[in-house]
């Protein structure tokens, strides 16, 4: 895996990362390369949002958890997602727990650097609003998976308790 | 002056006295004439379907006065109240930026002013005011936040009673009456609708509003729910 966007032969298939040479250059400048094993948990529900994750290999598992530790798959991210978006544009706390699955690279941004980046380059925020977009139109579905079932087991609709 | 359903209409943006506070309005003066040029005004009586779900995205509707039921349904009919959206909402904002069909069905539940933008202008204004499609991205997000947590509540509540109490305790922070002994709320929806919000049946519903009377947890005064107990609503909201 390249140390540099700049060099990244899997940037044009992935929606984030198939940036101008100009703001990916920037963007290369305020990312922060890190390899995690199996298991890391990169963010947990309820945390302040300190930041973004950009998956660049591997896969993540996406989940909630209520206050009795039940917890419940959401879905698995894959590579080119970012991870924490919301959170980190809200300034709130992160939605979901996020679990390493298989050992993961990932270009890590800190919020403040995100905001900034942001607010330099408009093409760049309207792809976050196209991600954006995409994440709700998922969470909606998850909505409709949940809510709407006629039988009550999780399973039935492709959820996972723990 | 004499005005549709008996509301004040705000005619400009320019000139809207709410603008600062609510979050999408609140844009650069430049952005804001653009805005002007391209937003239809338009009053809703209660009951006026917006758009429905399924339905290809025409545009966005910025909520200027009133409220608006957002929901799903099933094929059977079931229905889910997702939200119930307050002015300074941007309504169907994610279907119309990414060009898929509406994912709700957004209802006005009073006389309603909207403003309407197509599609195509809204994209384009989107295109030429970072500062607005920042807007919009931190939107986006504050739906994401309640959508997640509509799973989280709907998947991982033990009961409806725990659901409703969760409910109920949301319903009292958001009004600021959280931190009194006693907090109190108005019940702006019928028993029917608080169970397409919790995932239950009208009938759950009008039952454990009972109880929970009974219990001395709740007091109703007209439309106004005392809380009681806040202890025992709390315990309820996390044990079920």
């Amino acid at each position: 895996m390249s140390q540099s966007c700049l060099d990244c032969a899997q940037r044009s298939d992935r929606i984030f990362c198939d940036l101008e040479p100009e703001a990916l250059e920037e963007f290369d400048g305020i990312k922060s390369l890190q390899t995690y094993p199996r298991g890391t948990v990169l963010f947990r529900e309820a945390q302040t949002a300190r930041g973004v994750f950009l998956l660049c290999e591997g896969r993540v598992r996406l989940s909630v958890c209520s206050e009795s530790g039940r917890r419940m798959s959401l879905r698995t991210a894959t590579a080119g997602e970012v991870l924490g978006l919301s959170a980190a544009l809200s300034g709130g706390l992160y939605e979901v727990t996020a679990e390493v699955v298989d050992q993961v690279q990932v270009a890590e941004v800190r919020r403040k650097d995100l905001l900034h980046f942001l607010h330099q380059h408009c093409d760049v925020c309207l792809q976050v609003v196209n991600l954006l977009s995409e994440d709700l139109h998922e969470a909606y579905g998850r909505v409709r998976a949940v809510g709407l079932v006629r039988t009550r087991h999780p399973h039935s609709y492709g959820l996972h308790l723990h | 002056m004499l005005s549709p359903y008996g509301l004040d209409i705000i005619e400009s943006c320019l000139t809207c006295k709410m603008r600062a506070e609510r979050l999408f309005c609140d844009l650069p003066t430049a952005a804001l004439q653009s805005f002007e040029s391209i937003k239809y005004a338009t009053a809703y009586p209660k009951g006026a379907v917006l758009f429905v779900e399924g339905q290809a995205p025409r545009g966005i509707f910025v909520l200027c006065k009133g409220r608006v039921k957002l929901s799903i349904c099933a094929s059977d009919g079931k229905t889910l109240i997702l939200k119930i959206a307050e002015p300074g909402e941007v309504l169907g904002l994610s279907a119309a930026v990414s060009g898929k069909t509406y994912e709700l069905t957004a209802e006005t539940i009073d006389p309603c002013q909207v403003n309407f933008v197509k599609r195509d202008d809204f994209l384009r204004f989107l295109k030429e005011h970072s500062e607005a499609c920042f807007k919009v991205a931190e939107q986006l997000s504050e739906k994401y936040n309640v959508a997640c947590h509509e799973v989280r509540s709907l998947g991982l509540s033990h009961s409806a009673a725990e659901k409703l109490a969760k409910l109920l305790i949301e319903w009292s922070s958001r009004n600021g009456e959280s931190m009194k002994q006693e907090p109190r709320l108005k019940l702006a929806l019928t028993h029917e609708e608080i169970a397409q919000m919790i995932g239950t049946s009208r009938e759950t519903v009008t039952r454990l509003f009972a109880d929970l009377k009974k219990r001395q947890i709740l007091q109703a005064k007209g439309s106004t729910l005392v809380i009681r107990n806040k202890a025992a609503l709390r315990s309820l909201a996390t044990t079920g």
